[in-house]
């Protein structure tokens, strides 16, 4: 199976008013073949959004970029290549759709600027944008062509993001959050479609989220994050049932349900570190309750069966 | 059970609204009691009015109508200043940390406030102050801080401890952690109970997330539209919910497992209904086609059961050779099957990968379920079926349908130039299938169902001779909410799904216009369709109401008069038997009635044994006279099995 996108130690650091932060994104690799679904998870802060913005070329002037990007055909791309990739074959969909929509254009108009842009045959546009619709399970697709994005659900307007998105075709979707700003049995709806969709048109996807258990059902691999760094990664179910790292521990461990006892969640101590504050060694260290002394170097990578595991006390 | 600590009762809350003179009613009636030491979580999704129930509880916001008691004292026309004392025992942790702390104030203000309202010294104030930090956590040294300089956490801690300055007997907890981190919520989810044991406090907790409400509470509310659906002990909610909608949050909550789309890898757009893809196609037709919902009822009807065991020992013979049901069943290829005897469930069985709760494709069982809501439209003078189709969509004038009635669509004697013939790729049922979308379409025409219509023609005398023709309902789909302005889907919802208890939506599948695909469209659960039957033997009555015309419904029983009953291929798979309101009638003694759809799907009405049969099928081919032997023959062998009762 072919890799559609493989990052090699890809690290970004920051200067902020002549302050220079230094990797909040530190010795990314990552790999997603044709077809597949990499998850990233983690919690605030922790570099999965700039993760994206980093392979979409898209940081601001103030981050200097460093590592390899390698995207399909087109081997290692800059961030200046990035922008004819951008958008056609690779493309992507937010967080909160309401914001990602112009309100003063309806549908038909913002979907149809993008099928001009993907040079869409005049004569096919209609077609493709109400083929489009449909395939993302908007039945009313007339009604939904001539609405401004105000006058559509969250769960509707979603779905027409994803419809922008797949108008090109890409082979990369980058799912940032798609499911946070939804309700759950609505959000669980998009999954599903993402799923399908993925299935009938193949391409690859990049799915972020803090919501595990979304990530859990869309991807065949998991990356765990944590401070800018993955701490371990593999195949989802594998990553799942016997986690690795403390830190994937201790987040399955909170994860709250009735067959849990009250009270007994596993409760990682501390808070999830400022990127502003740089770290030395294991960044998770400060909060792991498996913490010895080496863990203040950098932790090496461990493989254990199909996971990787960034700890000194991996395997132990 | 321990004492009851706070009494809602009948609460109501309606809110003015620009769209209605009634207004939008937030809370509707809502009665729930909350007991020492329990924790009642309310779980909801977004609007469905758990905040405004909860500030209607405690006392921030009036209630439109009914009363809340708190520690056995009414709230309900008191001054802030009279119930001042009482609401000292109730306490506040809401959403946003940072937002619900004053930003100028410290954290030892912040947690000092109420009690300096209370009129303490200031010597208490300190010593409880010190002693809550300690008990949610915090260090002494961070009381100088301000909520900027705390992490979200920390900050959902100070508001802890200052909901627990006056020491309140209940606390509203609203989406207390909904803003934290995972393993920060964790952390807050196990202080909330350890204080709660410590203080012997009861929690109204409210949340979005089911996971959380589950975790920490004693019994689970789930609220929707403003109602509770369903209340009940937290394992009886989550292990066995009751409410449709419950079951779609807990499926929308579960499992950390990677969905599987379980499409075969072979799925092809023109072989999906034919065997084996439609083994997995006819019960995931929405992974593949669009769909409209046709939403069931708020208050489904739960259909009673007492399993005959002995219906898997009936022996059923059919042209020589004789099978026990189970082995029938297998035999042809079935998906799902259920039984009802005087409308309780007697026998009930589930074969690849089927459920209860999983759709199923009717194909043209679906038409039949369209008569039905002609009955309706018709009784209420909504469409009159003697006119000619075209009369009301007059751009189907020059079509088949410029003469064609509606009733004469009903009846299938509609003199049609039309080839039903499922497989041959060039006959009118193919391209009625493309424009449907249900098949794939390079031919440049038939794009959508419309069109396709408008290019049918007569070939005869409309209402002398019987000719089974698809087209003709899809365009009664399409006239009917033509004329009433309403979405097939939604009318068969309201008008049917709805009124008969329908436990699970339904779904139906549209063309590339969005419209309803009547013919064959529509998907539902077994017991659904089974309960669609009961309502046509009941003659048209369902709890109570009367839904379907009675005269329609013996008119369907009484069949066709019989000089439209031709010699055609309907003789050699029913003998005798007519088809009348998209009914099928059989002509044995028994008068069966019954809907029949491509590749095995039934539902067959007994009015002799008061049985009704609800099955699915996936045969590897659409029609096929033994295949239809072996159903006749099963269904009445089930149902006879039934007499003695």
């Amino acid at each position: 199976m072919s890799t559609v996108l493989k990052l090699s130690n890809v690290e970004v650091d920051f200067e902020i008013n002549g302050v220079v932060v230094n990797s909040p994104l530190r010795g990314i690799n990552l790999e997603i073949k044709a077809g597949k679904t990499l998850g990233i998870v983690g919690e605030t802060g922790c570099g999965k959004t700039l993760t994206a913005t980093a392979i979409m070329g898209l940081l601001p002037s103030s981050a200097v970029q460093r590592g390899v990007v390698e995207f399909g055909n087109h081997g290692a791309v800059s961030s200046g290549d990035m922008a004819a990739i951008r958008g056609s074959e690779i493309t992507m969909i937010f967080q909160n759709p309401a914001a990602a929509f112009n309100p003063i254009f309806t549908i038909e108009a913002q979907l149809r600027m993008v099928a001009q842009r993907r040079n869409i045959a005049k004569d096919e546009i209609d077609s493709t944008l109400i083929h489009r619709l449909e395939s993302v399970g908007l039945k009313d697709s007339q009604r939904v062509l001539a609405s401004y994005p105000h006058q559509l659900s969250g769960g509707m307007l979603q779905r027409c993001m994803i419809a922008m998105a797949l108008i090109s075709t890409p082979m990369l979707l980058i799912a940032d959050e798609p499911t946070t700003a939804l309700d759950a049995t609505i959000g669980a709806q998009v999954l599903a479609l993402i799923s399908s969709l993925q299935k009938r048109e193949g391409f690859a996807m990049l799915f972020i989220s803090h919501d595990v258990s979304a990530v859990a059902k869309v991807s065949d691999d998991i990356a765990v994050v944590y401070a800018g760094r993955i701490v371990e990664t593999g195949p989802t179910r594998e990553v799942m049932n016997s986690p690795q790292h403390p830190y994937t521990r201790g987040l399955l461990g909170a994860i709250p349900s009735a067959q849990k006892a009250r009270g007994t969640l596993v409760a990682i101590a501390g808070n999830v570190p400022s990127v502003l504050t740089s770290v030395v060694g294991c960044a998770f260290a400060e909060r792991c309750p498996l913490r010895i002394e080496s863990c203040s170097q950098e932790p090496p990578i461990v493989q254990i069966n199909n996971q990787s595991v960034s700890c000194w006390r991996a395997g132990q | 059970m321990s004492e009851i600590v706070m009494q809602i009762s009948n609460v109501s809350k309606v809110f003015p609204s620009r769209d209605s003179k009634k207004g939008f009613t937030a809370v509707d009636s809502i009665s729930i009691d909350l007991h020492k030491g329990e924790v009642l979580g309310v779980v909801g999704e977004s609007g469905s009015g758990k905040s405004t129930l909860a500030r209607c509880a405690f006392g921030i916001t009036a209630p439109t109508s009914g009363s809340v008691t708190i520690l056995g004292q009414d709230m309900a026309g008191k001054s802030r200043r009279a119930t001042r004392s009482l609401r000292s025992n109730l306490g506040f942790v809401f959403q946003d940390p940072a937002g619900s702390i004053n930003p100028r104030m410290s954290v030892q203000r912040a947690i000092a406030e109420p009690l300096l309202l209370a009129g303490q010294s200031s010597d208490e104030i300190d010593k409880r102050v010190n002693f809550l930090m300690d008990r949610v956590g915090l260090a002494s040294s961070q009381l100088s801080r301000k909520s900027h300089e705390l992490s979200g956490g920390q900050c959902q801690r100070v508001a802890i401890a200052r909901a627990l300055a006056t020491n309140p007997k209940i606390v509203l907890l609203d989406e207390p952690t909904s803003s934290l981190d995972l393993s920060v919520q964790a952390q807050i989810l196990n202080l909330l109970e350890e204080l709660r044991r410590d203080f012997d406090l009861t929690y109204f907790l409210i949340s979005h997330n089911l996971d959380v409400v589950s975790h920490l509470s004693d019994r689970v509310a789930v609220m929707r539209d403003g109602v509770f659906v369903e209340v009940g002990k937290t394992s009886d909610v989550v292990n066995a919910p009751a409410h449709p909608f419950t079951r779609e949050l807990i499926r929308a909550y579960s499992g950390v497992e990677k969905l599987e789309s379980d499409m075969p890898a072979d799925f092809d757009l023109d072989r999906w209904q034919d065997g084996p893809l439609n083994r997995w196609a006819f019960q995931n037709v929405s992974q593949f086609l669009p769909v409209a919902t046709i939403g069931g009822s708020k208050s489904p009807v739960n259909l009673p059961q007492s399993i005959d065991p002995t219906i898997d020992f009936v022996k059923v013979e059919v042209e020589g050779k004789t099978y026990s049901v189970p082995e029938l069943l297998e035999d042809i290829d079935t998906d799902a099957i259920v039984v009802l005897h005087k409308g309780s469930i007697v026998y009930e069985k589930y074969f690849n990968a089927m459920t209860p709760t999983s759709l199923h494709l009717l194909q043209s069982v679906s038409k039949s379920i369209l008569g039905a809501l002609y009955a309706i439209l018709a009784e209420r003078g909504v469409v009159d079926i003697s006119k000619p189709i075209a009369h009301y969509l007059p751009e189907l004038v020059s079509s088949v349908y410029e003469h064609a009635t509606i009733a004469q669509a009903l009846d299938m004697t509609v003199a049609i130039d039309f080839s039903e013939d499922y497989l041959d790729p060039n006959s009118e049922m193919a391209r009625l299938d493309r424009a449907a979308g249900w098949r794939s379409n390079s031919t440049g025409r038939d794009l959508a169902l419309r069109g396709f219509l408008k290019t049918l023609r007569a070939n005869g005398e409309h209402g002398k001779v019987y000719q089974y023709c698809s087209a003709n309902t899809d365009v009664l789909a399409w006239l009917i909410s033509e004329v009433t302005g309403i979405q097939y889907q939604d009318l068969v919802s309201q008008e049917i799904w709805q009124p008969m208890g329908a436990a699970i939506d339904a779904s139906v599948t549209l063309d590339s216009e969005g419209l309803s695909v009547g013919n064959g469209g529509i998907s539902s659960t077994a017991r659904d369709l089974a309960l669609f039957g009961q309502l046509i033997l009941d003659g048209g009555r369902a709890q109570g109401v009367q839904i379907i015309p009675q005269h329609w419904v013996d008119e369907t029983f009484a069949g066709a008069s019989t000089d439209v009953i031709s010699a055609d291929y309907l003789q050699a798979l029913h003998p005798g038997g007519s088809y009348k309101n998209k009914w099928w009638i059989t002509a044995s003694s028994s008068r069966e009635i019954f809907g029949v759809g491509i590749y095995g799907q039934y539902v067959w009405v007994d009015p002799t044994t008061q049985c009704v049969i609800a099955k699915f099928s996936s045969l590897p081919i659409p029609v096929d006279s033994l295949h239809s032997r072996k159903h006749m023959a099963l269904f009445r062998a089930i149902c006879s099995a039934n007499i003695p009762t």
